[in-house]
Order: structure tokens, then sequence, then C-alpha cells
């Protein structure tokens, strides 16, 4: 988030709903999602992701299109750009297409889901999204989920567990899915589906199989309440931040899943205590608590954990700086950890 | 084909924050979502204001909140400049009249009314630079801060004028604003996408010929001026290079190139590797259209264009954007325009100029041995 002062209603730094929408839509590996809207907006959109991926060592693009809208389509509408477009990536081998639009398409009153309801041959899904007309960026998130959760029928299973929207755009993302897996495979369970992350469009089939849906943060909970009306899976709001979370976390998803977790939670307690152990070291240091890129989650994770190793955390400029990243279970926390003796350093 | 897939190229309202918030001097404000705001304000590393604007806003009119945002900037004493983006720009609102109380700089640049070369000269246009006759030297142009070399080739071009012994006047568009109506009657170009059109041009700085062009220019209409030291340098490395490419030609076959990027530095690269490495150049994908193109410059808006040339073609050493170097397969490849992702980049290295062929021919070459070719 820029630090501009100008900002009077904090929902004005909400983002493009359509950066939401597609954060989730392109990780999905044998579709197109097409963009109704001037290139500009989707060309942004593919930079980002680009950079996102190159940074989490996937050196593909997206599969974006844009209808490309120009000043005559602003003036007569849009409808035939988007139909052609659709036509032309239906005919690509692709499994289906997502459809997002933009601020400008539903501004010039442009039916996309009529448009995208007319035949293909393939599945053509339009995702609710119109840019900042449409909300946020995690409205964004919330609505392609939901749109691709409306996919599959419901199927009764009482598999893995399922890992619900996780921030594709995070440059951390699946180190924090291992660890959420590495803390199911301690309860003896195993993840059923990223929905979405890399995954196929067959994959999304097996989507109410699991008998646990875990949400990667609770501002996913319209989805997490939208599968357990559809599916009947119970929802566990968010991944674990911190020591206690983590160990929160194992008696939680232990007690929805109706299995007895007491040993991994022990065996968890003795990793964490020989992880603050080896970082004894930096005991006694004052500290500072930099919030600028931390959710609170995150703040209260690090509180506990300067709390644990005796660190006195001061008011700003009273001490070191120390960042605060994203401490999802033990190996997040250990992360920060690192961090924290590396500020010490330099 | 109508549509485009993975447009590679920024819209016009970021070419036209790309050109303004180059000046000191001025406030920019890009009116629209924050959406909007965002992606200019990370690609150009430069401070951007936002109006944020909100679905209430686009319904019952954002004139209060432009208003709003404009009154708050309007005590830092610098001028400002409102960018329309694409919703506001079809609201219908008089956005002149809203804001005729502050002296305010408008530019309606909508990113569906064009690519990023169009905002930024309709950005510069309205800013309505002039010639002041009594400024000394040369301006430098073609100074966009999209352009990852953009610092490189400005240091470069100010190097190159010192040696010279010739004043630089403005720097289009990296200057105080003041200077913008102060500039000098000559201009040299770094880019020419992004060329001023502001005093007499007396020549670019991309290759070897256009620098020695443009300072033997140079010799002719600025008073006081000795290019000597330049052509002498140039000479110097010019030597450099040769040996250089001529020592890989001893073990290595020539690259065939496939080069994509603006019409400036796609000329650039061609002429180089074609002069100093006997390159084929199998194709170029040109990201804008100029009426003097190359003939065998074709238009690459999307990836797959791209993609396509690059399949027809086959090249084995690739120049362009990190777009292009994700369907490069094992080509060799080195990146000069943007994106540049997936390498850190620190040094304001140049494309213009003597040093930056010896950069630019410097990365040829190592991506040709490492791979090689």
């Amino acid at each position: 988030m820029p630090s501009n002062p100008l900002h009077a209603n904090s929902s004005r730094l909400g983002g493009c709903t359509l950066t939401g929408a597609l954060s989730v839509t392109s990780h999905v590996r044998d579709t197109s999602t097409i963009i109704h809207g001037p290139k500009g907006c989707a060309h942004h959109n593919a930079s980002l992701l680009h950079a996102i991926w190159l940074e989490n060592d996937r050196a593909a693009m997206p599969s974006l299109i844009s209808t490309a809208l120009g000043e005559s389509d602003v003036i007569f509408g849009g409808e035939d750009a988007l139909r052609v477009a659709i036509r032309h990536a239906a005919d690509t081998g692709i499994s289906a297409i997502f459809v997002l639009s933009t601020c400008i398409a539903d501004t010039i009153g442009d039916d996309t889901g009529a448009v995208c309801a007319e035949k293909y041959g393939i599945p053509v899904i339009p995702v609710p999204t119109a840019g900042f007309l449409g909300g946020t960026f995690q409205d964004g998130v919330n609505n392609a989920l939901i749109a691709l959760a409306g996919i599959p029928e419901p199927r009764p299973g009482k598999g893995g567990i399922n890992l619900i929207g996780e921030m594709n755009l995070e440059y951390e993302v699946r180190e924090n899915a291992a660890e959420v897996a590495r803390l199911l495979s301690l309860l003896g369970l195993n993840v059923n589906l990223h929905f979405v992350h890399d995954i196929t469009f067959g994959q999304i089939g097996c989507l109410g199989r699991a008998r646990l849906n875990i949400l990667r943060s609770p501002a996913l909970v319209p989805v997490g309440e939208f599968l357990r009306d559809r599916f009947g899976t119970p929802y566990i709001p968010s991944f674990p931040h911190g020591l206690s979370g983590t160990l929160t976390f194992l008696k939680t998803v232990a007690g929805e899943c109706g299995i007895d977790g007491s040993a991994a939670v022990a065996s968890e307690m003795a990793c964490q205590d020989a992880m603050t152990a080896a970082f004894s070291g930096l005991q006694h240091f004052p500290i500072v608590l930099d919030r600028s890129h931390a959710g609170e989650d995150d703040m209260q994770a690090a509180t506990e954990l300067a709390a644990r190793l005796g660190l006195p955390v001061r008011g700003e400029g009273q001490g070191l700086c120390l960042p605060v990243g994203t401490a999802i279970g033990t190996g997040g926390t250990r992360r920060m950890l690192h961090r924290w003796r590396r500020a010490l350093h330099a | 084909m109508p549509e485009c897939d993975n447009p590679l190229w920024p819209c016009a309202m970021t070419g036209a924050a790309s050109c303004l918030a180059g000046f000191e001097g001025l406030t920019v404000v890009i009116h629209g979502s924050s959406g909007c705001y965002y992606y200019p304000t990370t690609l150009l590393h430069a401070p951007l204001e936002g109006t944020f604007i909100l679905e209430q806003e686009v319904i019952f009119g954002a004139e209060d909140r432009l208003r709003e945002v404009v009154a708050r900037l309007s005590d830092s004493g610098k001028r400002i400049a409102v960018i329309t983006t694409c919703v506001p720009a079809i609201l219908g609102e008089d956005i002149r009249a809203m804001l005729e109380e502050h002296e305010v700089l408008l530019v309606d640049s909508p990113g569906f009314s064009g690519d990023i070369e169009a905002g930024y000269s309709r950005a510069l246009s309205m800013l309505a630079p002039t010639v002041d006759p009594t400024t000394p030297g040369v301006n430098i142009d073609g100074v966009c801060l999209f352009d990852p070399f953009h610092a490189g080739n400005l240091l470069e071009a100010q190097r190159l004028c010192a040696r010279a012994s010739v004043p630089v006047g403005t720097v289009f568009s990296k200057d105080r604003l003041g200077h913008a109506y102060h500039a000098a009657p000559y201009t040299i170009g770094t880019n020419g996408d992004f060329a001023s059109g502001i005093g007499e041009p007396v020549g670019g700085i991309l290759g070897f010929k256009q620098i020695r062009a443009t300072f033997t220019r140079i010799d002719e209409v600025i008073e006081g001026a000795g290019s000597g030291p330049v052509l002498e340098e140039l000479d110097m490395q010019e030597e450099r290079v040769i040996q250089a490419c001529d020592k890989f030609l001893h073990r290595y076959d020539p690259p065939t190139a496939g080069i994509f990027a603006g019409c400036s530095y796609a000329r650039f690269a061609a002429d180089t590797l074609e002069r100093y490495l006997d390159a084929e150049i199998c194709c170029i994908g040109s990201r804008n259209v100029t009426d003097d193109a190359p003939v065998q410059m074709t238009v690459t808006p999307g990836l797959s264009d791209v993609r396509n040339l690059i399949q027809t073609h086959q090249p084995d050493l690739v120049i362009g954007s990190s777009f292009e170097r994700s369907v490069s397969g094992n080509a060799a490849f080195v990146g000069i325009i943007p994106p540049l992702r997936g390498k850190v980049r620190l040094y304001p290295a140049p494309l213009a100029g003597i040093n930056g062929i010896l950069s630019f021919i410097e990365q040829v070459l190592n991506a040709c041995i490492d791979k090689n070719i």
C-alpha cells in the first residue's frame, strides 16, 4: 500500500477487483482468462502476474486475453468484441474460459453475463468483477473463488483438507502452503486441493470431497460459508500465525476431524522450544516492531515471539526496528527470526 | 483478431504519468481508482497522488472528491497536473471547469485512447514547453521514467556533453518544471520513441554512427563546443568493440537475432548487431508503429505475436523484455525494454551513448558465449 497522505477513507486503497480475480483464475492452468476492457488493464495485470510468477520460479506467462476496447467500442458498446474473443479462445484447445469485466465495460453497460451464456462449446464462466466498481481486490478474490466453487457438483467424501484462497501474489505463497501441509501431516492428514493455486480445471471437481476447508485468512469467510452451504464442508477461518497460534491450529483441526492431536501438539511444541532456544542470543535488545507490512495476526505473533525471547518492545525510535512478516506456522516464525537476526547485523 | 493476448505495452494513462512525474515542481494526480494508480506508481518509482474514486462517486459524480484532493495539494506550492483514467474520462464531467480556481494542468489520457507513447506525447504537448533562445547548449530528450535505461542514458548524455564542453539545457522529461519553459534551441535524443519535439533536433546518441554524426553537428551549431574528446573516445571504444566481436567470431558463428523493442531501440539493436557481429536479424517485433519503421519490422502488441515470430524464425539470440524471455526457450537473451523481471538491477546502466553500446555488446557477447552459440 502506498503511504499517500490523502486517504480519508481506507476503502479507497482496496485495489482492483480485476487483479484479485485474476490472481485466482490465472492459477487454473488449462484455461484462459478474458479481460473485457482496454488493453492497458490486461497489460498492468499481465506484468504484475509475470513478475510474481518469476519470483516464484515460474517462467511461464499467464494466459490473459484482452478484448482491447478502444474509443469506438466505448461509444458503440463492446459486446461484439467480447463475443469474438470468446470464440477465438474457445478454439485453442483449452478446458474453460473465465471472463472478467472491467470498470470501463460496466460503465458503458455491456451485458457480460449474457454474452457468456451463449454457446461456445466449452464452459465460459463470468466472474463478477468491474474494477473498482465491483469492490476491492479482496472482493475480486472472493468472487472468483465462489464462481469456481459453483462449477463442481456436490460429491460426498471425507478425504483430505482443502487449502482455500492461498494468496497467489504473496512472495512466500508456496512456503506457507507447505508449512500448513507439514502441520496437517503431523495429524496424519493430507491436502486434497489447493483451491486455487496451480491446479487444472478438472481438479476443481474434487473440491467437495474434503472433510475440512482451511481458509488463508478471515477475509475469505464468505467463501468458506459458500462452500459449507454447497458441500457441507466445515472451515477454519485462517492459516496459523505464530507459536501458540500454530498449536491452537493443530488442536482445532484435530477436533474438527475427530482425531487425537495430542501427540502432534507435543511434537510441535518441542520443535518450537528447540527453535527459540537457538535464537536465545537475541535476548535483551530493545526492539521496535515494524508494522508497515504486517497484518494484525502477524503483529500478535511477533509480539508473542518477542516476549518468548525476552526482547523488550519499545515505541518508535527507541529500539532496533525489526521486520514483521508473514509468520505462518512454526516455519514462518523461524524465517521471521532469521530476518530479526539479520537486522542486528545490517 | 481484434483481441490481444497478454498485451505487452502500457496504456496512455501510464504514458502521461511517466512524462509528468519526471518534472520536479509538478504534483501528478491520477484521477481514477486505486487499481489504476498502483500500476504507474510501482512501475515508475515516482511520487504520484491519486483521487482513489469509489463506486458512489462514479454514480453521483467525482467532482467533490477531485476538488478535495486538489485543494489539499494546492498548498504545496507546486503546480498540479491531473491525469484522467478511463472511467472519469467517459463520465462527461467538465473537469476543467471544476478546477478552474486552481491552475491545474489537465491531461485527458484514458487507457483506451492509446499506448504509452501516445500518453507521453499528449502530456508533453499539454505541458507546452517553450524554447528560450538565450539558453545555451542542448536539451536531452527521450528520458522517460518508464524506460529502465533512462537514468543511465541521462548520465551518459550529460557526460558526453560535458566532454564536448556543451551545457545541458532541459531534460525531457526529468528536470525542474521551470526549465521546461526555458529549453535550449537544440536537442539531442536518447530514445526516439519518446522524442519531445522541442528545439531543433541535432541527432541521437544511440549507436556509434549516430553519436559521431550528432557531435559533428553539435560542433557546427553550438558556439564553443569542442567534440574532439568525444570523437576520440568514440574511436577508441569502437575499436575495442570491433576487437571483442572479432574474437567472438573466431570461435562462434554470428547469432541469428530476434529483436523486440520500441522502434528506436529495435533499430539500434539491429544496426549494432549487424555492423559489429555480422548477425542475421531474422525478425524485429516492434511495440509501436512509426512512419519510418524498417520494412522487416512487425508490430507485436501481444505475447502470441511474439511467440509466433520466435517459433517461425527460431532466433538463437533474443533481444527484448522478460516477456520475450518467457517464450524464448534456450535462446540467449538480453533485456533492453521493460519489464525486465527476474533480475536484480541496481546500477543505472545506459543503452545510449558510448557506454550504452559497450554495455549492450558486452551483454550480447556474454549471453551468446554462455549459450555456446
